[in-house]
């Protein structure tokens, strides 16, 4: 965003480990700040824009003025240096043109060891910022492989993810057939029968389960 | 194999010549086939190489076979797939012959050079209709032209309606395959209509108009979709509603119009709006259902509509289609069960009292379904009055079978055998196998002596047993929302102990049965191979031994069917109430066994009594024009109009002189199936005109030498200047990227070497893309990348590449002509596949969305600050990543292909090049495995199948202790105690 003339902020100097986002003074009337929802915000002398974790800088970048100032996110980039351990760039995408922008920003990132995040909105940026706060010490396990959740929504992703299965085909296997075994041994005919399956889908049902997973030739 | 007709033999006179390539577009149902076949017979000539690309696996071996059958034995087609390891591949392209490659194959083969490009003869390119700049033939020919500038290359097509897209599609196919001549051949053309208009068969045609209840379903339905497509045009005023008319939206393609329309905005289209679409094409398959279902599936179809519609989602309740609380709708949903069965609740709470009223009751419901004397069946509840009308086509076809008949009779009363050659078999083809299979059952079970319209009571009742008995399960799962289906419902009902003892002994009883079922049909899968190819006449002493023994076979097991039901019915007489329920289910599925059984014997050794044989089959393909030729029947039933099929009768007619035909073509009078017919052969008409009008205005493509000259362009690019004095050799090495064999199903390997990077295919354990040795990029389509965060591969996946290399990248790519953005992220369906192939899918509806967006870009914040090390590439396309590519290479050393095979893949060397994608997906959904530990299990087992037959301790034997009863308790989950 613009660094818009601001009339001498009160700098508060960030006192580090806390629970807010530290804003850098320059972002003063960027919508985006409107954005940050459910996490308290303060602003402080800092080299990034957005200061979203003890080791997280983030810079934004509006497409639209990228197009006007092509040179500010160098300047600013040259600036950061090599602090914070994950170094962010923040791009909003709110032009039509946005394939060479961001073909040349994700270059240069790549080059200074910095990460895009495109955002295509506002609303999105402000959800991204306020998300790294909160997350900022949580433990991956949202992410990693999947614990536990209920047999319903277990057989309805396993069987959709057979091409062409659809919720309400699930609900019919299941009706007709009652467990996952019992899907797996039922014959063509059988499937062929069921009311909204059709000759690829069956198909496609069968070589999930009757195909060798793997040849060994 | 019938000769060819005198129109084959003029196209293949144009188009044989093998030192030209040509684009023929061929008319459907006028024998591409034989066409193709014919070709591929003139090359198979000792030291040529001649592949067929783009065939589906149906089309492989039909193909092969027809091939077979015209003496094209040693070795014939022979069909390259993931099952024959590179080393076998290799020496079989060195020996040359036919043959069929699958595309991914055939690409990766032809990049590692392990076939020889510049030695093969010829290609045959298959649905030439499909090619775009994105798919991976064009791919293939890009690198054949580059090798190979000698050879030929034919490419086919027989769906004219396809070849629409852009501005001049025809232009940009011929331009993708590098052709330069087109030969077009519809019905009109002058050779085609001469051939076939000089014998003509004597067609029938017949109107059945539907039944009342039929019509008013059928009506209430097109309200529902004009009331539909108003919704749409008013919320979207963007769209272009030209196109938006009932008659449109009968087709399928009209989904992909509306969704083609609605891509770019879709983010922006509110749930309502992609409900509605998504309703469209509800609708539209009602329609179909009505026609070709019978009463009771279609009502068990809508009742599991409404029970999937009011379902909630994650405790959110889903917004129901506008449609299903429509009046209309309450007719469809009020008329399609009464044409099931009615309800009376009053009257049978008064049967206890009332005997002489109950009587009364029992006539007049006799007089309704025109059944005297019929007694009221054990199983039926309380309260349900079966209607059971039967579709009016039915009928039809019992008359014109009777008809059929007697002409059979009159002809060999007048005994001229040798005058018309031909057999007897009446032949009724319909549009899918539901249908097939729904008309020999009613054929197999017809009550002849019945009156007009309740002739298939006896299947009607059948399928109301069937219908109460899954009503019944759908609706305990509703009630008290247990997994238990095959579970006795002992809760209730007395005696428990011995409802079990019950189900023990039916049970095996089944079990006895169901393995002399198998036995009995590993038997009619050998008699059947038997059959297949011979010539009909031969075939047929042969078959009656057979029969004999598959029906005695049969017969024993009918009767032990027989005897488990009659035990049932005794039982339940005993105690009607306790075991009533036991009973049904218990029983419905002995009977659905033996009912299952019996129309497949009609349908398979029918043909053996050849005087008074009905063969049921479904449209297909083009083999549906050697099925003519082997069967040489005489009267051809047309349950649903097909254009394709006519013409084929045509021709048949027209290569068999002197036999006397006689075809019935039945439709329903003013309904939709009719509209589709006639727009349909518009349509054909349409896009032929469209075409020759294009051919008459194209401006032909020239095909310059490009490999050579851009890569030195290319070359003379990665010089730079910075280095003092351009001091890099010239003969320095191609840009190359090293791409997982995994990945030649999507576009962009395509692109890159359409930009003049070299692509190495290898098998990497590690990411997708080599760029550098520092540079390894994973490749997410949109769908991928959720239901990869879903089942935390991706988490997996990004820790190896961290592990491994320096850059680990992550690319998310959005697809062409979509919106760049995240928010459609929350439309898309979890399990969605990226083909790039295909038109985007048109089902996924709100209804769907079970994730909504922020979650997404809340993940995607937290792989974030758990890889700090881990890059993005945002890509708005395919091509923008090859770009991008291209940008990230341009000054950095090379990748080495064998260092990036080793890494990380210290186990399992032989994957990647056989791998069943789908069953691999639906191993890693389940749990107790992980992206870690999948590899070991597909090791362990066949296929998912074998996974399921285990017993716990086996499966706990390979994933340990915990997983491994959480697998086998998911997977055996609902059966009942015993099994």
């Amino acid at each position: 965003m613009p660094p818009q003339p601001a009339q001498a902020p009160p700098v508060v100097i960030p006192t580090g480990g806390g629970s807010a986002i530290v804003v850098s003074p320059l972002q003063r009337g960027n919508p985006v700040l409107e954005a940050i929802r459910n996490v308290p915000k303060e602003f402080g002398d800092i080299v990034c824009d957005y200061q979203v974790g003890r080791t997280t800088g983030v810079l934004f970048l509006s497409l639209k003025y990228h197009r006007l100032h092509p040179e500010y996110i160098h300047t600013r980039i040259e600036k950061l240096g090599l602090s914070y351990s994950l170094r962010i760039l923040l791009v909003l995408s709110d032009v039509t043109e946005h394939r060479d922008p961001i073909r040349e920003l994700t270059k240069m990132c790549l080059i200074n060891h910095i990460t895009v995040l495109v955002a295509f909105s506002v609303d999105e940026a402000g959800h991204y910022l306020a998300t790294f706060k909160q997350f900022e010490h949580k433990p991956p396990d949202l992410i990693k492989e999947r614990v536990d959740k209920d047999y319903d929504s277990i057989l309805r992703s396993t069987l959709t993810s057979i091409s062409k299965v659809n919720k309400t085909d699930v609900e019919t296997l299941r009706t007709s057939f009652g467990s996952f075994a019992n899907i797996s041994r039922a014959t063509s005919d059988q499937l062929q029968n069921l009311p909204g399956f059709g000759q690829v889908k069956v198909k496609n049902i069968k070589n999930a389960f009757e195909k060798p997973i793997r040849n060994n030739a | 194999m019938s000769s060819l007709l005198p129109f084959h033999r003029a196209i293949l006179e144009r188009i044989h010549d093998p030192t030209t390539s040509d684009l023929l577009i061929l008319a459907r149902g006028l024998g591409l086939r034989r066409i193709i076949c014919t070709m591929m017979k003139v090359y198979d000539t000792p030291g040529s190489t001649v592949l067929l690309v783009n065939a589906t696996p149906e089309e492989e071996s039909e193909i092969g076979e027809e091939l077979g059958i015209m003496g094209c034995r040693k070795p014939g087609l022979r069909v390259v797939g993931h099952e024959i390891g590179s080393k076998e591949r290799q020496s079989m392209y060195l020996a040359g012959g036919l043959f069929s490659v699958t595309s991914r194959i055939l690409v990766v083969d032809m990049l590692q050079g392990d076939i020889p490009t510049d030695r093969i003869t010829g290609m045959l390119v298959l649905h030439a209709e499909r090619v775009t700049p994105l798919v991976l033939e064009a791919f293939i020919v890009r690198l054949y032209r580059e090798k190979n500038t000698i050879g030929f290359l034919k490419a086919f097509t027989d769906e004219p309606e396809h070849i629409t897209s852009g501005m001049s599609p025809l232009k940009n196919i011929m331009k993708e395959l590098h052709l330069r001549t087109v030969h077009i051949y519809p019905r009109f053309q002058e050779d085609i209509k001469k051939t076939l208009e000089r014998r003509r068969a004597d067609v029938i045609e017949l109107s059945q108009n539907m039944s009342e209840s039929m019509a008013d379903i059928h009506h209430a339905i097109i309200q529902c979709m004009t009331a539909t497509l108003g919704e749409l045009k008013r919320s979207n005023s963007t769209l272009d509603v030209d196109d938006f008319s009932v008659e449109n939206a009968y087709f399928r393609s009209f989904d992909v119009v509306v969704r083609r329309q609605l891509d770019s905005v879709w983010h922006k289209t509110g749930p309502k709006t992609k409900q509605l679409v998504t309703d469209l094409g509800i609708l539209r398959r009602l329609l179909l259902y009505l026609l070709t279902y019978d009463p009771f599936q279609f009502h068990a179809y809508l009742e599991t509509l409404i029970a999937t519609n009011t379902v909630t989602v994650m405790g959110v309740k889903q917004n129901r289609s506008p449609w299903m609380i429509s009046d209309a709708a309450h007719v469809i949903f009020e008329v399609a069960k009464r044409r099931c069965y009615v309800v009376s609740s009053t009257m049978r709470a008064a049967q206890v009292e009332e005997e002489d009223d109950d009587d009364e009751l029992w006539n007049t419901v006799d007089e309704i379904t025109g059944e005297v004397g019929e007694t009221r069946p054990k199983w039926l509840p309380q309260g349900v009055e079966p209607v059971l009308e039967e579709l009016p086509k039915w009928n039809l076809l019992a008359d014109i079978l009777e008809e059929a008949e007697a002409d059979i009779l009159q002809m060999e009363s007048l005994r001229k055998p040798s005058a018309s050659p031909g057999s007897n078999v009446v032949l009724v083809m319909a549009s899918s196998t539901r249908t097939c299979t729904l008309i020999s059952e009613f054929l197999s079970t017809r009550d002849a002596s019945a009156a007009k319209g309740s002739q298939a009571r006896p299947m009607m009742m059948h399928k109301l047993r069937l219908y109460l008995w899954w009503k019944r399960k759908l609706s305990e799962r509703k009630q008290d929302g247990l997994p238990g289906f095959a579970l006795p419902d002992s809760s209730g009902h007395g005696g428990p102990n011995q409802g079990y003892e019950r189900m023990y002994g039916g049970k095996e009883g089944i079990s006895a049965a169901l393995q002399r079922k198998d036995k009995e049909k590993a038997e009619r899968a050998a008699s059947r191979r038997r059959v297949r190819g011979g010539a009909p006449a031969a075939a047929e002493s042969s078959k009656r031994p057979t029969s004999v023994q598959a029906a005695t076979a049969l017969g024993t097991i009918r009767s032990e069917a027989n005897s488990i039901a009659d035990f049932w019915a005794a039982q339940s007489t005993d105690d009607l109430d306790a075991a009533l329920a036991l009973a049904l289910e218990d029983k419905t599925l002995v009977n659905f066994e033996s009912m299952e059984f019996e129309s497949e014997f009609d349908s398979n050794y029918g043909l053996l009594v050849p005087q008074q044989t009905v063969l049921v089959r479904p449209y297909s393909n083009d083999s549906d024009d050697r099925m003519l030729a082997e069967l040489q029947p005489r009267f051809i039933v047309m349950y649903e109009p097909n254009m394709d099929f006519i013409r084929r009768i045509e021709v048949y007619r027209s290569s068999n002189p002197g036999l006397s035909l006689r075809v019935y073509h039945m439709i329903y009078g003013n309904s939709c199936e009719e509209h589709k017919y006639l727009a349909g052969i518009r349509k054909e008409k349409d896009s032929f005109q469209r075409l020759i009008k294009e051919r008459a205005t194209m401006v032909l493509p020239i095909f310059e030498e490009r490999a050579a000259n851009s890569r030195g362009e290319a070359i003379i690019k990665t010089i730079s200047t910075r280095i003092a004095g351009g001091r890099r050799e010239v003969t320095t090495e191609p840009a190359q990227v090293i791409v997982d064999m995994r990945e030649f199903r999507s576009t962009l390997p395509s692109l890159l070497h359409a930009s003049s990077i070299l692509v190495i295919p290898a098998t990497l354990t590690v990411g997708d893309y080599i760029l550098t040795p520092d540079i390894c990029v994973e490749r997410k389509s949109l769908p991928d990348l959720i239901s990869s965060f879903n089942s935390g591969r991706l988490y997996t996946q990004c820790e190896l590449m961290s592990v491994h290399y320096k850059h680990p990248v992550l690319l998310i790519e959005f697809e062409e002509d979509k919106a760049f953005s995240l928010e459609i992220v929350s439309e898309i369906k979890s399990h969605a596949k990226p083909t790039g192939k295909y038109p985007p899918r048109k089902n996924g509806g709100p209804g769907e969305s079970e994730y909504s967006s922020p979650m997404l870009q809340s993940k995607i914040v937290l792989l974030m600050l758990s890889f700090p090390r881990l890059r993005i590439i945002w890509a708005s396309s395919p091509h923008a990543t090859a770009e991008m590519f291209a940008d990230l290479k341009a000054n950095m050393p090379e990748p080495d292909p064998r260092k990036a095979i080793a890494i990380g893949a210290e186990e399992d060397p032989d994957a990647g090049a056989g791998v069943n994608a789908a069953a691999e997906e639906l191993l890693r959904c389940l749990p107790g495995i992980t992206a870690k530990n999948v590899k070991f299990v597909t090791g362990k087992i066949k296929n998912v199948q074998e996974l399921c037959e285990m017993s716990l301790v086996e499966v706990q034997g390979i994933l340990g202790i915990e997983p491994g009863k959480a697998c086998w308790e998911f997977m055996h989950r609902g059966e009942g105690k015993n099994s």
